[in-house]
C-alpha cells in the first residue's frame, strides 16, 4: 500500500516544461513533487531535436556538451523543385541553433529541478484529478501500479501532447483535425547530411507540414516529417510520405534507420484558457507549440518558469484560484502569444500554397540579402519578382 | 477479437510505437496510453476515426 501524500505544488510530467516549472517553484520556496509516468526521464525521445538557443539564459539553462550534438550555422529551405534558400542562424527564427540529445537534455532539466529542491517520483502516473467544490485539489495516481492520492493546492498539467490532466480538470485543450500534424522520424546513419544546416523541404512532399533533416553528427541525422490531418486521407500517411521522400533522395535512401520516433504536434492558435481553480496547464499540454515550426521546447520552458513562480506564490498565499493564476496567463501571453497567433495565421496561409507558388517564393528570395527574416521582408522581395504571387498574401502586408 | 465489430488496435508491438498521437487528438478523451498499451473506452468512443488518421504508422483499425 502506497501512502497518500501532500505537497504545495504538484507537477504532472517531467518533460522540459514540467521540470522547468518544478525547478522554479522549488527555487521560489515551495515544496514540489514532480511525477513522471515512465521509469526514466526523457526516454523514449519524441522529438526532432532541433532547438533554438537565444532563450536558454532567460530560464537558467546552461548549454552543455552532454546534450548538444551539433551547433548549426543556419537553415536551408528547399522548395518543391529543390531550389535552396539559405538562412543563417541569426535570421532563421527560433528553431535553429542546436541539434540536441533530447533524453540527455530532459534529464539535465530534471536534475536542475531536483537540485533546486523538487522531489521526483518515477513510474508514477496520474489517473484522475481530485476535485472539491469544483476546484482541483490534487490527483489520483498509480505508483508501480498501486493506487494512491496526492493532495496539493496547486496542480500543474505538464503531461505533453496527449495531455489528459487538463481535460480532466475541465480546461478544454482539445484540438481540431486541421490543427494537428501527424509526425514520424527515422534516425538514420550513413546519410549525406550537412552538419552546418538544419534542412526543411516544403510543398506536396509533406502536405500541411514539412520534411526535416536535423544533423546529429557527420553521417547521422534525424529525418522526419509532419503532415496535417485535414490534408491527408490514408492510414499511415506520415510513414508513406516519409518513405516516399527518402526513396527519391539517394543521399538518404542509402542510409540505415536505427530509431523510429512518432507523435502528434499541435499547430493550433493559442488556447483561450490555461488555468482554472487549483490548476495550471503548461507546455505541449497547453498547446504552446509554435504552429509554424512545430517547435515546443522554448515556449514550454519559458512558460514553465513563469508557471513555477506563480505556483509557489499561490501556495504561499493560500490563494490557488483561477484569478490568482492570471499572473501566469498574462505572463506567458505577454511573452509569446502574439507570435503564436501570427505564426498560426502564416501557417494557415502556407498550407494553401501550390508547389508552383512555393517555387516562386523561394526563387524570388535567391540572392536577396534579407536583413531580418520577417513575413513583411519576404513578401516585399517576392513582390518585386512575382507581383501576382503576393496578391495571395495581401492580408499580411 | 475476430468477428467482433469495434475498435481494434495493432498494439502488440507489430505496428504501434506508443507515441500518443491518438490520445491527444481524441475529441472525447477516450483513448489511454500506458507505457506499452493503448486502450479505448468503447462506451464513449463514437468511431469518429480521427485517431485512425492521426496515427503516423497506421496501427489503428476500426473493425
Amino acid at each position: 500500500m502506497v501512502e497518500n501524500l501532500t505537497t504545495d505544488v504538484l507537477v504532472i510530467g517531467a518533460g522540459p516544461a514540467g521540470s522547468m516549472t518544478a525547478k522554479w517553484a522549488a527555487k521560489s520556496g515551495a515544496r514540489v513533487l514532480l511525477l513522471e509516468k515512465r521509469q526514466e526521464v526523457g526516454s523514449p525521445v519524441r522529438c526532432g531535436e532541433g532547438m533554438s538557443k537565444d532563450w536558454l539564459k532567460e530560464v537558467g539553462i546552461v548549454p552543455s556538451s552532454r546534450w548538444i550534438n551539433v551547433e548549426v550555422e543556419g537553415a536551408r529551405i528547399f522548395s518543391p523543385s529543390e531550389q535552396v534558400l539559405e538562412i543563417n542562424e541569426k535570421h532563421a527564427g527560433n528553431e535553429v541553433g542546436y541539434v540536441v540529445e533530447r533524453d540527455a537534455f530532459d534529464k539535465q532539466l530534471a536534475i536542475d529541478a531536483a537540485n533546486a529542491g523538487a522531489e521526483l517520483m518515477l513510474k508514477t502516473a496520474a489517473t484522475g484529478v481530485l476535485k472539491e467544490n469544483g476546484k482541483v485539489v490534487g490527483v489520483k495516481a498509480k505508483r508501480f501500479g498501486e493506487p494512491f492520492e496526492i493532495r496539493a493546492p496547486v496542480t500543474i498539467a505538464a503531461d505533453g501532447f496527449e495531455s489528459q490532466v487538463g481535460r480532466w480538470a475541465g480546461i478544454p485543450t482539445n484540438i481540431a483535425m486541421k490543427d494537428m500534424d501527424s509526425c514520424l522520424q527515422y534516425r538514420m546513419t550513413n546519410v549525406d547530411c550537412d552538419v552546418r544546416y538544419c534542412d526543411f523541404y516544403l510543398g506536396s512532399v509533406a502536405p500541411g507540414g514539412y520534411v526535416w533533416i536535423f544533423p546529429k553528427a557527420e553521417g547521422l541525422a534525424n529525418v522526419g516529417i509532419g503532415v496535417q490531418l485535414s490534408q491527408i486521407h490514408d492510414m499511415a500517411a506520415a510513414r508513406t510520405y516519409l518513405d516516399a521522400w527518402i526513396a527519391k533522395h539517394p543521399g538518404y535512401s542509402k542510409g540505415k534507420t536505427i530509431d523510429v520516433v512518432g507523435g502528434g504536434v499541435s499547430i493550433s492558435p493559442p488556447l483561450k484558457q490555461t488555468a482554472g481553480d487549483g490548476i495550471m496547464v503548461v507546455g505541449d499540454a497547453a498547446r504552446m507549440i509554435d504552429p509554424l515550426t512545430g517547435g515546443g521546447i522554448a515556449n514550454g520552458c519559458i512558460a514553465g518558469k513563469i508557471c513555477g513562480e506563480v505556483a509557489a506564490q499561490a501556495a504561499a498565499a493560500k490563494t490557488p484560484t483561477r484569478e490568482f493564476f492570471q499572473a501566469y496567463e498574462k505572463g506567458w501571453r505577454a511573452r509569446f502569444e502574439e507570435k503564436l497567433y501570427r505564426n498560426w495565421l502564416a501557417k494557415e496561409k502556407l498550407c494553401t500554397l501550390s508547389d508552383a507558388t512555393f517555387d516562386k517564393v523561394v526563387d524570388a528570395l535567391q540572392g536577396v540579402k534579407l536583413q531580418k527574416l520577417s513575413v513583411h521582408n519576404i513578401l516585399k522581395a517576392v513582390h518585386e519578382k512575382y507581383p501576382d504571387v503576393t496578391r495571395e498574401f495581401e492580408s499580411f502586408l | 477479437m475476430p468477428g467482433k465489430k469495434g475498435l481494434h488496435i495493432e498494439s502488440s508491438g507489430q505496428l504501434c510505437i506508443y507515441c500518443g498521437a491518438c490520445v491527444g487528438v481524441c475529441p472525447l478523451n477516450c483513448v489511454y496510453l500506458d507505457e506499452t498499451r493503448i486502450t479505448f473506452d468503447e462506451k464513449i468512443c463514437t468511431r469518429c476515426e480521427v485517431c485512425v488518421k492521426a496515427c503516423p504508422v497506421g496501427a489503428i483499425e476500426i473493425g
